[in-house]
């Protein structure tokens, strides 16, 4: 292993979205969890730029750190989130999720330990969205039709049940 | 596995002899048919007619019940009767047929006419055909009154089948089913306490014996691959079977007689009995049922002479039983319990006889102690049927007012006390000899002074309930209808008579006739000593005489014997507290032990059970627990599953490898 | 080529996932719960993307899944947020401990 930038630049990355992850978990006020979880995001994105996906990059930072993100705090904001009553699920339950989580991890992780995956040169990154484009109108069209109609529906979904009912709307 | 072929076979077969027996006509019948003792399966039949019948429609017929089973058990007479002259002139018929057969191995059923059969079949019918006259004046205005005579058909059939059965297993399947009915018949008065407890005890003890006789039979049958009577003793006379196995089978089948016959140790069911409906005592707990013991030793009488040991028990047994049993009557104020002692008594007379090799003896008191036993119970039932109590120490002065009954008890009285001339005199004359001969000295003086015992009870019995002074409060005592008191009248002629059929005196015919054709059974009449026949009047006569000083002329006080709080006369009462030491000691382990199993069954048993249970609802309860209706619950249970079974498969071997 | 090895990569979406997983498992307010199951799609996509970059046949076709799954997880939140909204209006809550509907 040789410690080139790349390396490095990984390393930085990996740490912030992990930090970032962590304080999702730690934080008290949900908006300050929100905000946490942009900085994951973000490098996410960069590492995306690592793997030679440029394009994956743009997009999640426009998806994630910005629409997704967005979304969520318009949602805390319409909610009451500080509504500071007894949590009903116990401690036990906590205990128990984490260490299933920790066994979750530990027996996925002794399969990635030994995973060597061979490496070819590749020319993913060249002209990364060119090809992005010509795949996804090509190849991927179908799928990509289809995405666009669940879209569509998640628009018209959302909004439907997001819309206060007319005698609800009277009443108040 | 059953033969369906060979049983539908036999079915055609029984269809077909009843088939050709109604087509036949009468005149033919009368002629050939009707004395024919292939027709011996009649019998138990018509009785098995009336319980069924009964069972039917008894409840429509109420008190006509009673001339069904009149009826059939007259038929039932008739045909023994018939059967019985037969048999005098003609050599034993013996039907059989495979009832199942398993492998190599053949199991038959049928019915066989021997002497001993015959005369039993006949003691058997008369008796129950007198008894079910007598129980129609007795048992009158009862409410279960044709249940009662359903039962005694029921008995009735059992008894009968039992007498003719061929073999040991069937005879074992008849022996129940008199248990059976003795146990209905006992408990008849199921309301009363005592009488369920008599008839739950008359089931038990019975049944004690009932598995010796049970585990005796297997072995036979284990040694001689054979049920068959005449099959046991080829085995017996061939000496295929070894010493040891024969005494031990014929002591295990003795075992069983002691139950059914109330011998020491298994007699206390025998006097409790007397809780059910005297004509019930007369017939079953006097005359058949507790004959069958010792019919049962007859008719196995060779397997018991191929073992000295063997008829050694029975006699001292049967001698112990006899003093021992008498000794309790001298006391006992109940008159059915002083008949149920003297039973007792007299049957271990029989099985004295028995063991002492006397066969004919045996059997000779068997049949005439039916007839006089049968009469004093009856005779017993008229009087308490006049004053409503059992209880001798309330009656007295019953000589004038019962005109009809106390001669006939009388009678009774002298012919079992062993007065000469009477049947009882006979045939005790007989046991004495058989003893004396067998070289029992010590059991002949025992018997002896049980028939001294016998006499001065009995006729104490006799003069406290029928002279002197009446000490009850009934003032309306009258005699009894002529339902019950015609046969206590034939009971009562063949009481004085039937001792003719084998005496000293007149020939040996019954004896002779018994052992015809089995010379392995004893000569028909043994000779005694003439002073032994001296000696049994003597001590009969002193008995009664001692009797009537005491109780009829009152000049010696019967303190002597009787006085209250006499050490001797307070164990008599108590019947050596036999009772008591069994209470004491077996149904106390009995129930100490059953107090163990149920601490097992409730403590160890029902913990496992309740803990099983207990484990289910946690689970249940847990389970309905995690029905929240949340779903972040839902995933994480979820979770936690699939992560335990991930990090099971990833330890045990995992993917990669 | 990468200095970087393909498990490093893998390991880091991992580590995201189950931080992700611990959240949506046990956080209370549905807002969280919602974010955490972003984390957990973006781990995927990193997977994916590491898997068309690392291999013997590199193909631009992992990106494209990565597209695919932002696209089907920019739906997800929009609906789940405005169920969550609906939620909100009849019961006057976010607390998924509260939400009990499916007992009966």
């Amino acid at each position: 292993m040789t410690f080139s930038g790349e390396f490095f630049a990984f390393m930085a990355l990996a740490l912030v979205a992990i930090i970032g992850g962590v304080l999702l978990l730690n934080l008290n006020k949900v908006v300050h969890m929100v905000v946490a979880l942009i900085f994951t995001f973000v490098s996410i994105a960069g590492i995306y730029i690592l793997l030679s996906a440029e394009f994956v990059a743009a997009v999640q930072v426009l998806i994630y750190s910005g629409a997704i993100t967005i979304i969520m705090l318009f949602g805390i904001m319409l909610t009451k989130p500080y509504d500071d009553s007894e949590a009903k699920t116990g401690k036990w339950r906590k205990i128990l999720v984490f260490l299933g989580v920790v066994g979750f991890a530990f027996a996925v992780y002794l399969g990635i330990y030994h995973f060597d995956i061979q490496q070819v040169p590749t020319t993913l990154h060249e002209d990364n969205v060119l090809q992005i484009g010509k795949a996804l109108y090509t190849k991927y069209i179908i799928p990509f039709e289809f995405v666009s109609v669940l879209l569509l529906a998640a628009l018209i979904g959302a909004i439907i049940l997001a819309k206060r009912e007319d005698k609800e709307a009277d009443k108040q | 596995m059953v033969n369906l072929t060979k049983l539908y076979a036999v079915g055609g077969q029984i269809t077909r002899i009843v088939h050709e027996w109604c087509l036949t006509p009468i005149d033919t019948h009368l002629k050939r048919g009707f004395d024919k003792m292939e027709n011996a399966w009649l019998i138990p039949l018509f009785p098995l007619l009336s319980f069924l019948l009964l069972l039917l429609i008894g409840k429509r017929l109420k008190e006509a019940s009673a001339y069904v089973g009149i009826l059939m058990t007259l038929a039932s007479l008739v045909f023994s009767i018939l059967v019985l002259l037969e048999r005098f002139s003609e050599p034993t018929y013996l039907y059989r047929f495979d009832w199942l057969t398993i492998g190599e191995m053949h199991l038959t059923a049928g019915f066989e006419v021997n002497q001993l059969n015959a005369l039993m079949l006949f003691i058997v019918s008369l008796v129950s055909f007198l008894v079910h006259t007598y129980s129609k004046g007795y048992m009158h205005g009862d409410e279960r009154f044709h249940v009662f005579y359903a039962y005694l058909g029921l008995f009735t059939f059992a008894m009968l089948g039992l007498v003719i059965s061929p073999n040991i297993l069937q005879t074992y399947i008849f022996w129940e089913l008199v248990g059976l009915g003795s146990f209905l018949l006992i408990g008849f008065y199921y309301y009363k306490e005592e009488a369920k407890a008599a008839a739950k005890k008359a089931f038990i003890m019975t049944r004690i014996g009932d598995v010796g006789l049970l585990i005796g039979m297997i072995l036979l049958f284990w040694q001689t691959n054979s049920f068959e009577y005449s099959e046991i003793f080829k085995a017996v006379e061939a000496g295929a079977i070894s010493n040891t196995m024969i005494t031990l089978t014929a002591i295990l089948i003795f075992i069983g007689a002691i139950g059914k016959s109330g011998q020491f140790p298994l007699h206390t069911w025998l006097p409790d009995a007397m809780e059910g409906p005297t004509p019930v005592s007369a017939l079953i707990h006097a005359a058949t049922m507790v004959a069958a013991g010792v019919y049962l030793v007859a008719a196995l009488f060779p397997l018991f002479l191929a073992s000295k040991t063997a008829l050694m028990t029975v006699a001292v047994i049967g001698g112990f039983t006899a003093i021992f049993a008498a000794s309790i009557g001298l006391v006992q104020t109940d008159i059915k319990r002083v008949l149920a002692y003297s039973t007792v008594s007299q049957l271990g007379y029989m099985m004295l006889a028995l063991g002492s090799a006397g066969y004919v003896a045996g059997v000779f008191h068997l049949m005439t102690h039916a007839f006089f036993k049968a009469l004093l119970f009856l005779a017993a039932g008229s009087v308490i049927h006049a004053v409503h109590t059992q209880n001798i120490e309330e009656m007295g002065g019953l000589w004038k007012k019962l005109k009809f009954t106390a001669p006939l008890f009388l009678i009774g009285t002298l012919a079992i006390s062993g007065v000469p001339g009477l049947s009882g005199f006979f045939s005790k004359d007989e046991i004495l000899v058989a003893a004396w001969e067998g070289g029992h000295p010590v059991l002949f003086l025992l018997a002896l002074i049980a028939a001294f015992m016998t006499a001065f009870y009995m006729f104490r019995l006799f003069f406290m309930v029928f002279t002197g002074e009446n000490r009850g409060k009934q003032t309306h005592v009258h005699e009894s209808p002529s339902t019950m008191t015609l046969p206590m009248l034939l009971l009562g002629i063949l009481a004085v008579v039937a001792g003719y059929v084998n005496t000293p005196w007149f020939g040996s015919f019954l004896g002779d006739w018994l052992t015809d054709g089995n010379p392995v059974l004893g000569h028909g009449h043994i000779e005694g000593p003439a002073w032994i026949m001296a000696a049994a009047t003597i001590v009969s006569l002193a008995g009664i005489l001692l009797a009537y000083l005491i109780y009829g002329k009152r000049s010696i006080a019967p303190d002597w014997l009787s006085g209250k709080g006499d050490m001797l006369h307070t164990v008599l009462y108590n019947k050596y507290y036999i009772d008591e030491f069994y209470q004491m000691t077996v149904v106390a382990f009995v129930t100490g032990f059953s107090y163990l199993l149920r601490f097992i069954d409730v403590f160890i048993v029902e913990g496992i059970i309740k803990g099983v249970t207990g484990i289910i609802q946690g689970l249940g309860k847990l389970g309905s627990k995690m029905q929240t209706g949340q779903v972040q619950t839902y995933g994480a249970v979820a979770f936690v599953g699939l992560a335990v079974l991930v990090v099971i498969y990833a330890l045990t071997g995992g993917y990669l490898r | 080529m990468s200095s970087v090895p393909a498990s490093a990569f893998l390991a880091l979406a991992l580590i995201l996932f189950c931080i992700g997983l611990y959240g949506a498992l046990t956080k209370r307010n549905t807002v969280i719960v919602l974010i955490s199951i972003e984390l957990m799609l973006n781990a995927v996509n990193i997977n994916l993307v590491t898997f068309s970059k690392y291999g013997l046949s590199p193909s631009i076709d992992g990106q494209i899944f990565a597209l695919f799954a932002m696209a089907v997880a920019a739906a997800e939140a929009a609906v789940g947020l405005a169920i969550l909204m609906a939620l909100y209006r009849n019961k006057k809550t976010v607390h998924i401990d509260e939400m009990n509907e499916m007992k009966h």
